[in-house]
């Protein structure tokens, strides 16, 4: 394995060398999601080693979260199109989010660069669960499969689509899967151990402290053979023929040349075959599982297919509770808004025609409207300059708009603390924080 | 017991080394920066700190975070009661009484009591969490849907004491935040609702948006609009002074109190910490022998809540060094960083790695100690930032705003959104619509929703779980009495009086 994998190094480096670009000097990661989730841990662990084993020269990790990476896949797409200098992390879950968040873009738009890492799945169940083995929960599940309620992550991820093929293999229809959908791991880690639901799976890094504690009771694994370490036993030894893992991947912006490409897929490579990258997978418990080019271009495909597949069969979108209070909820929201609403009025009519009676002087009423104007109109302003001129400029104008809707005799001064003002919050925001704001026309100068 | 106070004290050993302390003193000022900064929050801080600190040793950077961490919740306060701005969930409810005292001159006893109580909060909930935690944990995973169900339906009853002088307008505000929440995918089913098409939608409308908006960009038009209506100019604040006696007296009871209700509330993942500050500011309110005060510059209103959210600081850290469950997204981004050094946090780190812990914990309290120090004698410093002139301050402000937006996703649609926003709480504050119940809305709705249909998921459409499990059940009833008791009591009154 390893052997190939210098071998594709080399090949690609000796293929490349022809037309290369550019050594590439700051390599920007993109993770689709919030700090601390799983996108997020390996995008900075990727930083972590590409800038300690030097394959780029400084690194930056971006972070925009969503809808399960749906927004940051648009973004990305629409965002950094032709940009040789980005990569995003994607993976299984991006795959089936798209299926159930209907987003307009898919994984086919962006170009595929590699798999990178593997998480296998394990089936738990409470440590008080009367399942004492995935035989017992089969047979439960098979008996009535809505009593058994399967606590996951989100909705399309990794966790409900094995529930689906679960379901599937021993013989049960998955649209019959009472999947029990919480954002992130924390939550639905808590409700399996506080039995909360009967059945939880999860990815084996966040549960493996919980198994060697012996507070949850682990029923099967997802891998093919047994994970060393472990003595857990696989799904298919048990009679279930479903193979499942949760794969992380970086692609490239759509429209790259293939000289950037191929310098991506170089530094993907170098990374790939530092010792630092195996100290780091090993301690986060990830498999190696690299894989580049058009073997992983199909690999995409196919996988694409089954999530499509089984979460089509899910029911991707309802779930066996969805017919209920869904509409209801919503319903009793807006009509509330609308009667409070009318209520509201109501009593704001009858105060001001009291003060009318009561003869209460009108103030000044165009004045006060002259300060919200000027305020508005310096919003509009930021707005209109925050990309095209950058922060510094939009937002001197926003501080001297709004400075002069309060005080219109010192427009000097205002302008100096407008200034002083955006250049500071951008040296220290931008520049110190790393928070990436947009530099505008003077790039040159910060 | 004794054995945990021996490992305390090797905790404390091992943290009271100057290199420790200097970690400390770091994480704590940039805690307290950034808590003063609208939008940008600890978990961001933490998250871009994060490779930073790959070259140092664990403990030094733990020791850090949890400054930051703690930091945070001190700094947050100080925009809230000087200009109404409220920079994180947390200082939203210290705004509505703490601003009035620094409209009357007493924005240094506001200050100061935010800070002491602050203080006795995080010092106070950090020995609860020494000696606690692992029972605390298995009591917060009896908390099924059913019961955060309850437990928002309990937040909800909080709205009462804010609905001001017209009810209709706070239910109003109440539904409008509700309505907020809305938008975004149905976190059950997967389907996006309302989000018009707009993917940037998809995720909801971001809590801090709508915070940022309506506060400090409401505030600003809001100051703006009034500038030319009326010649009322803010009252000359020369009183730098601190706490007066009376102040202490009102104040150590609701330090007490705030320290009770937030700490186990922030044990349990459920709102973050806007439920335990609400609660907080419900129960003194209706314990005070004032209440009527409460919205024109109470000090209880300040104590409470600044006492409970820094308990429900301390108090997240419960699940997360107990069983390595995160239960926020501060939380979440300490796991990243525990992972990245190699430590799983889980039943077993208190077994395979005690030093660690308990140098984090031994620093808490010195991170604590280090905070007042620093806070107590800034508190007229800052109080002066009332003289700053309107026209600085306010650009300033909306500047700080804008960057705080932008921060959350570098998308211009948020802060577009932001000032649209901030265009809708300015319009409310002139109709006398309150602000608080809009952000409560927002944040319990989706969470009210998405429990109670998960507990029926869990349950197969069977609606007596609600009542059949005990603590949800007793929590609902709580609720319940809240709701009632002052409509009996008042009616009582009116009897007796009769």
């Amino acid at each position: 394995m390893r052997t190939v994998r210098l071998l594709l190094a080399a090949l690609i480096l000796a293929s490349s060398s022809s037309a290369a670009a550019e050594p590439l000097q700051h390599l920007r990661l993109i993770a689709p999601a919030a700090p601390g989730g799983g996108w997020d841990q390996t995008a900075r662990a990727m930083q972590a080693v590409l800038q300690a084993a030097g394959i780029v020269h400084t690194s930056s990790v971006e972070n925009i979260p969503g809808a399960a990476g749906t927004i940051g896949l648009a973004r990305f797409s629409s965002g950094e199109r032709g940009n040789g200098d980005v990569v995003m992390l994607s993976g299984l879950i991006m795959l089936g989010a798209v299926v159930t968040h209907q987003s307009p873009v898919t994984l086919r738009e962006v170009t595929p660069l590699a798999r990178l890492t593997g998480e296998f799945e394990v089936i738990v169940v409470p440590s008080a669960s009367p399942f004492r083995s995935l035989a017992d929960l089969v047979t439960a599940f098979r008996a009535n499969p809505e009593s058994i309620s399967w606590g996951g992550g989100s909705a399309g991820g990794t966790d409900q689509i094995l529930a689906g093929l679960f379901a599937d293999a021993v013989g049960v229809a998955p649209s019959r899967v009472n999947y029990i959908a919480y954002s992130g791991g924390g939550e639905s880690l808590s409700a399996i151990l506080g039995g909360q639901v009967s059945v939880g799976i999860n990815g084996l890094a966040e549960l493996a402290p919980q198994i060697d504690a012996g507070t949850v009771r682990a029923l099967a694994v997802s891998s093919g053979i047994r994970l060393p370490g472990l003595d857990v036993p696989t799904l298919r030894e048990q009679g279930v023929d479903v193979e499942i893992e949760n794969w992380r991947s970086v692609v490239a912006p759509p429209g790259v040349s293939a000289a950037e490409r191929e310098r991506l897929e170089q530094i993907i490579a170098a990374m790939v075959a530092s010792s630092q990258w195996r100290e780091t997978m090993a301690k986060y418990r990830w498999s190696d599982r690299y894989l580049a080019g058009p073997a992983f271009a199909r690999f995409m495909a196919t996988e694409e297919a089954r999530v499509q597949g089984i979460l089509a069969r899910l029911g991707s979108g309802e779930t066996a509770s969805s017919s209920g209070p869904v509409g209801r909820y919503p319903l009793f929201v807006l009509v509330g808004v609308v009667v409070s609403a009318a209520f509201s009025a109501g009593g704001m009519i009858r105060s001001r025609a009291r003060a009318a009676r009561m003869g209460a002087a009108e103030h000044g009423a165009g004045a006060g409207w002259r300060g919200a104007a000027l305020v508005a109109t310096a919003a509009g302003v930021d707005l209109l300059l925050l990309d095209r001129a950058g922060f510094v400029i939009a937002s001197t104008a926003l501080f001297w708009v709004t400075a002069r809707a309060f005080d219109d005799a010192h427009p000097v001064r205002d302008a100096v603390c407008a200034a002083a003002m955006s250049v500071g919050a951008y040296v220290v925001f931008a520049r110190l924080l790393q928070l990436s704001l947009p530099a505008g026309v003077l790039a040159g100068w910060l | 017991m004794p054995e945990t106070l021996s490992l305390l004290a090797e905790g404390f050993a091992s943290a009271l080394t100057w290199p420790h302390l200097a970690w400390a003193l770091a994480g704590v000022t940039l805690g307290t920066a950034v808590g003063v900064l609208p939008g940008i929050g600890p978990a961001l801080t933490v998250a871009l700190l994060l490779p930073v600190t790959f070259s140092l040793d664990p403990v030094s950077a733990f020791i850090m975070f949890g400054g930051i961490y703690y930091g945070a919740m001190y700094g947050g306060s100080t925009t809230s009661i000087l200009i109404n701005s409220p920079g994180e969930t947390a200082s939203i409810v210290t705004a509505i009484d703490g601003h009035m005292m620094a409209r009357q001159g007493r924005a240094s006893a506001a200050l100061t009591t935010a800070a002491i109580g602050s203080f006795v909060a995080g010092t106070v909930a950090t020995v609860a969490l020494t000696f606690t935690a692992p029972v605390l944990a298995s009591v917060a995973l009896r908390f099924g849907p059913a019961e955060y169900f309850a437990l928002t339906m309990v937040a909800f009853t909080t709205v009462s004491v804010l609905l001001g002088a017209s009810v209709a307008r706070g239910v109003f505000s109440l539904f409008l935040g509700l309505a907020l929440g809305l938008v975004g995918i149905d976190q059950l089913t997967g389907n996006a609702r309302f989000s018009f098409g707009i993917p940037q939608l998809l995720d909801g409308i971001d809590v801090m948006i709508l915070v940022i908006g309506l506060f400090a960009v409401g505030e600003t038009l809001y100051q703006a609009w009034r500038q030319g209506r009326d010649e009322e100019h803010v009252i000359a604040l020369h009183d730098f002074t601190g706490m007066s006696r009376q102040d202490w007296r009102r104040s150590w009871k609701p330090w007490l109190r705030g320290t009770a209700i937030g700490f186990p509330l922030g044990v349990l993942p459920c709102g973050g910490s806007v439920i335990p500050t609400m609660v907080s500011y419900m129960v003194e309110r209706r314990l005070s022998a004032r209440p009527e005060e409460f919205g024109h510059g109470a000090i209880e209103g300040v104590a409470g809540p600044e006492a409970a959210n820094n308990a429900a600081a301390a108090g997240v850290l419960v699940p997360l060094l107990t069983l390595g469950l995160p239960s926020s997204a501060t939380a979440a981004v300490l796991l990243t960083a525990f992972q990245q050094y190699g430590l799983q946090p889980g039943p077993l780190l208190f077994s395979t790695r005690p030093d660690l812990v308990w140098t984090l914990i031994a620093s808490l309290y010195i991170g604590n100690a280090m905070l007042l120090v620093l806070n107590l004698p800034l508190a007229p410093l800052w109080a002066r930032v009332m003289l700053v002139p309107r026209a600085l301050l306010f650009g300033s402000i909306l500047v700080l705003a804008s960057v705080g937006a932008y921060s959350l996703n570098r998308s211009l649609l948020d802060v577009a959104l932001l000032y649209v926003v901030g265009g809708i709480g300015c319009g409310m504050r002139i109709l006398d619509i309150p602000l608080v119940p809009a952000v409560l809305g927002l944040i319990l709705g989706p969470l009210a929703e998405q429990q109670f249909r998960r507990a029926l998921a869990i349950s197969q459409g069977d609606y007596s779980v609600f009542v059949t499990r005990p603590i949800a059940a007793s929590l609902l009833l709580c609720a319940a009495l809240v709701l009632v008791a002052p409509l009996v009591f008042r009616r009582g009154q009116g009897a007796a009086a009769s």
